[in-house]
């Protein structure tokens, strides 16, 4: 039938002048929508373009309101106006300030009420946070706090470097590893926050303020402060005092090994140890077997701290000084993977392959005698569920016995990883709001709170140790001689690579250091490795900056650590 | 009287579409290119397109990292073994559901359970099975080694970590073939099996010089797109294994991933993944031309 009725029309004469002037209707018609189709292709385009560049205009606002607010503070030096200190009953002064602060944004009607704040943090704090949401509604119950959870660490690194790309704004604070700081602020998302801390005071100057040099280089970032500390996360070693204070066991050892039986000062003597233990076949309360040590060689992250204490310890320095050359591929590298292989028999095989709270629950659990973890361990093992309750002992980490200027030393050191840290993002809307919510929730007296409920955030003001009253709160969720070594830890502790490229850095070593522990890699194999993919992230990054911030880094490493590099010739 | 519909009408009633399509497909994938090209990462403190370009350093880069190789080889290797097993496992379950029996729906039903759960969840629930204490050891293990198999860590041993990752795997995937197989072996013409049982054909026969010739289109259907999406396998890998020990059961999803996300090395990341894409497509119209078109 089309075929037919076309074919009419074709023939029929008197149709032609029709046909004709169909024909440039159809022409104009076909102009018609041929443009009205460019038309809408290019608006199309037009639109994806300028969604395309639409972050590029977020970028430009936000120099411009940084431009503003320099010529604010250089032409006109008024003084932020500081909310007045109205004292809040019960509260201290820090958690005073947040409060009269935000009360202040509330009826100068910058905020409205019911306005929520959302923060991005790891499973393992939501207690620790929970607890501080909980406190916090006390005083400003108009102000939400909504917790962003995610699963593992890994996973806050991801969403945060995420967000810095797509600048989205969801998240208004987010709780961060200090390794990552630098990271993050070079991507922009973290907000600087010398304004508020001058504004509001969250107590970093005083007895109460957080340990030094800890709360400074994890919330300091080319001298600017850009987070609140959450937690300090130094390592003790902790083991079970009941099966190293025991008669028999002390006996036993001392006729096998021709030694005493004690807290070991060395790797090369708690191997001896571990290895006793292991070879007695204990079976813990659990009813699992007891071994003599756990020490991280997981994959996910953890991996590198065994290694990098012990390769600290020996005298290794990571980078060179003058050149920024990784030094990792040295005789102190190769030491840390012998001691790591010599203990790896007596470890669980779990260490190797497990997530780094397996180490938690095999101590709570009394299946490891020796092991080394954050203060959260102990605050887990004196709660009344824990197997090893009263039968924890704490001391500092094993070291290694070095030679200076001919004279040999045990050189003991303390990592310090991690550190939750708080920071406030660049894109977020209430970004005031959501530092008052930090400092409230980091405060002397809300801050311990926090801490002693939850897992994975730990004591970070010094206070803590020292005033009376608050070392008693302290001392029930630690115990007092965890307080103690706790202390003497921190002097000798140092810091993650904090330096831009810090989580690509560790991430490679950590899985190096699980390559060799797992058998798959020869040690000497994987050090030319590391050393070689560490050049790689320096020529990345410049190598001229990264030598300038790991200078920087490298005099925050306690001075017996320094010692050893200058009498090694790795420092001047 | 009905009347064609002019070519300009046509196109421009799906141009709507064709914007979103294109949009959706050629703009994320020509950033992607152009990423391949820059040296970037948000650490940088700059964004993408202000990133300089270094040409094919990042290609040259992959070919010569070596954990990428070990990340390819691991995969490739997973994906013949899981779509090999898988394939066959599907298609004799699917010649054996063709005869009724009592209960065959309840079977069918059940096969196909495994399709329905996300790969997360059983990516943990075999995690859990393979632990030295799971089921797999105190169950069945147990009752073959006795007391010894209490001591087989499978993610500890690189062998064994990827044996248990490829169980994941053809659990949750075989029913996946079985599916299209089963519906296609299905719908071969009776008449033509009659024949064949008429003239004498044996059982084996029938289906080796009839079923199976009838239902290749839809076999290499079956087995492209589950080579595909073993490939891109990504799931078990992080959450049983962590690719680990050391990187021996790291996939390429799971490498690009931590590049990526971890190292934020994202140009990097987009160079790798346009290798493995055009490696894929490559090895995907070998596959297809050696199976199928060569034989024409």
């Amino acid at each position: 039938m089309v075929c037919c009725s076309e074919k009419n029309d074709k023939d029929d004469p008197t149709t032609e002048s029709q046909s004709s002037k169909q024909a440039s209707i159809d022409k104009t018609r076909r102009a018609f929508l041929i443009a009205l189709g460019t038309a809408a292709v290019g608006v199309g385009v037009g639109y994806a373009l300028g969604y395309l560049t639409k972050p590029a205009e977020v970028i430009r606002e936000t120099v411009e309101r940084t431009v503003t607010i320099t010529r604010t503070i250089t032409v006109t030096p008024t003084p932020v106006p500081t909310p007045t200190p109205t004292p809040i009953p019960g509260l201290s002064g820090a958690a005073s300030r947040a409060i009269a602060g935000v009360r202040d944004l509330l009826s100068r009607g910058v905020i409205a009420p019911g306005t929520t704040i959302r923060i991005l943090h790891v499973a393992g704090s939501r207690a620790n946070l929970e607890k501080a949401i909980e406190l916090w509604s006390k005083y400003v119950p108009e102000v939400k706090i909504e917790l962003i959870t995610l699963g593992t660490e890994p996973d806050v690194y991801t969403k945060a470097m995420s967000e810095a790309v797509t600048k989205t704004g969801a998240f208004d604070a987010i709780t961060i590893f200090s390794t990552w700081l630098g990271d993050i602020v070079e991507a922009g998302l973290a907000r600087t926050l010398d304004d508020f801390y001058t504004k509001y005071d969250p107590e970093y100057i005083g007895p109460c303020a957080p340990i030094e040099p800890l709360g400074s280089y994890v919330t300091m970032y080319k001298g600017r402060r850009y987070s609140l500390t959450l937690d300090s996360d130094v390592f003790t070693l902790s083991y079970r005092k009941d099966l190293l204070t025991s008669e028999t066991y002390r006996k036993e050892f001392e006729a096998q090994y021709r030694k005493p039986l004690k807290v070991p000062d060395t790797w090369e003597e708690l191997i001896d140890m571990a290895k006793f233990f292991t070879e007695l076949r204990l079976t813990a309360p659990s009813g699992g077997r007891v071994w003599g040590a756990y020490f991280y060689l997981e994959p996910a992250f953890a991996a590198y701290i065994t290694w990098f204490n012990i390769f600290v310890e020996a005298g290794g320095i990571p980078f060179d000084l003058e050149t920024m050359d990784p030094k990792v591929d040295s005789p102190e590298g190769r030491y840390a993977f012998d001691i790591i292989l010599r203990l790896k028999p007596y470890m669980p095989p779990e260490a190797i392959s497990a997530a780094w709270a397996d180490l938690y629950d095999k101590f709570v659990k009394g299946e490891t005698v020796f092991t080394a973890a954050w203060p959260s361990l102990t605050k887990e093992a004196m709660r009344p569920t824990s197997a090893v309750r009263g039968n924890v002992g704490t001391a500092l980490m094993p070291g290694v016995e070095v030679e200076i200027g001919g004279r040999k030393i045990i050189n003991k050191a303390a990592p310090n990883p991690v550190n939750w840290v708080g920071i406030i993002s660049n894109y977020s809307a209430n970004p005031e709001v959501a530092y008052l919510f930090l400092q409230f929730a980091t405060a002397p007296d809300i801050g311990l709170d926090m801490v002693l409920t939850g897992v994975i955030l730990d004591l970070f003001r010094a206070c803590w140790f020292t005033d009376p009253a608050y070392r008693a709160k302290s001392a029930e969720g630690y115990g007092e001689e965890f307080l103690d070594e706790y202390m003497e830890s921190i002097k000798i502790s140092y810091p993650d690579i904090l330096i831009r490229g810090g989580t690509e850095y560790l991430s490679k070593l950590t899985t190096e250091v699980n390559n060799v522990a797992a058998g798959l890699k020869d040690p000497e194999k994987a050090l030319s490795d590391i050393a070689a993919e560490w050049d790689s992230i320096t020529k990345k990054y410049g190598r001229d900056a990264q030598l300038e911030a790991w200078r920087a880094l490298a005099q925050l490493f306690p001075d017996n650590v320094k010692n050893v590099w200058r009498a090694k010739g790795y420092m001047k | 009287m009905s009347r064609e519909i002019p070519k300009s009408i046509k196109l421009l009633s799906t141009l709507p579409l064709n914007i979103v399509l294109n949009a959706v497909l050629i703009i994320p994938f020509a950033i992607m290119i152009y990423l391949a090209f820059l040296k970037w990462s948000p650490a940088m403190g700059i964004d993408w397109w202000m990133a300089a370009f270094i040409g094919i350093a990042n290609f040259i880069r992959a070919l010569g990292d070596v954990r990428f190789i070990n990340a390819l080889t691991n995969t490739a290797i997973y994906t013949v073994a899981v779509v090999s097993i898988e394939f066959f496992l599907g298609l004799l379950l699917a010649y054996l559901m063709l005869e009724e029996f009592i209960g065959r729906k309840a079977v069918l039903s059940l096969i196909i359970y495994p399709l329905m759960l996300p790969p997360v969840i059983v990516a943990s629930v075999f995690y859990l099975m393979f632990q030295p204490y799971g089921p797999v050891n105190n169950v069945f293990l147990r009752a073959i080694l006795g007391e010894d198999a209490l001591r087989i860590t499978w993610f500890l041993n690189p062998r064994l970590a990827f044996t248990a990752l490829i169980i994941a795997d053809i659990w949750q995937w075989t029913p996946f073939i079985f599916l299209i197989l089963y519906s296609a072996l299905s719908a071969v013409p009776k008449r033509l099996i009659e024949a064949a049982q008429v003239l004498g054909a044996s059982s084996f026969t029938i289906f080796w010089k009839i079923r199976l010739p009838l239902i290749k289109p839809l076999i290499i259907v079956a087995v492209v797109l589950r080579a595909l999406e073993a490939f891109k396998m990504f799931d078990y890998a992080y959450l049983m294994t962590g690719g680990g020990p050391g990187v021996s059961t790291e996939t390429v999803s799971l490498y690009i991933y931590r590049v990526s996300v971890l190292y934020t090395d994202i140009s990097y990341a987009a160079a790798m993944s346009l290798i493995v894409l055009v490696m894929l497509a490559i090895i995907i119209r070998l596959f297809i031309w050696y199976f199928f078109e060569r034989v024409k």
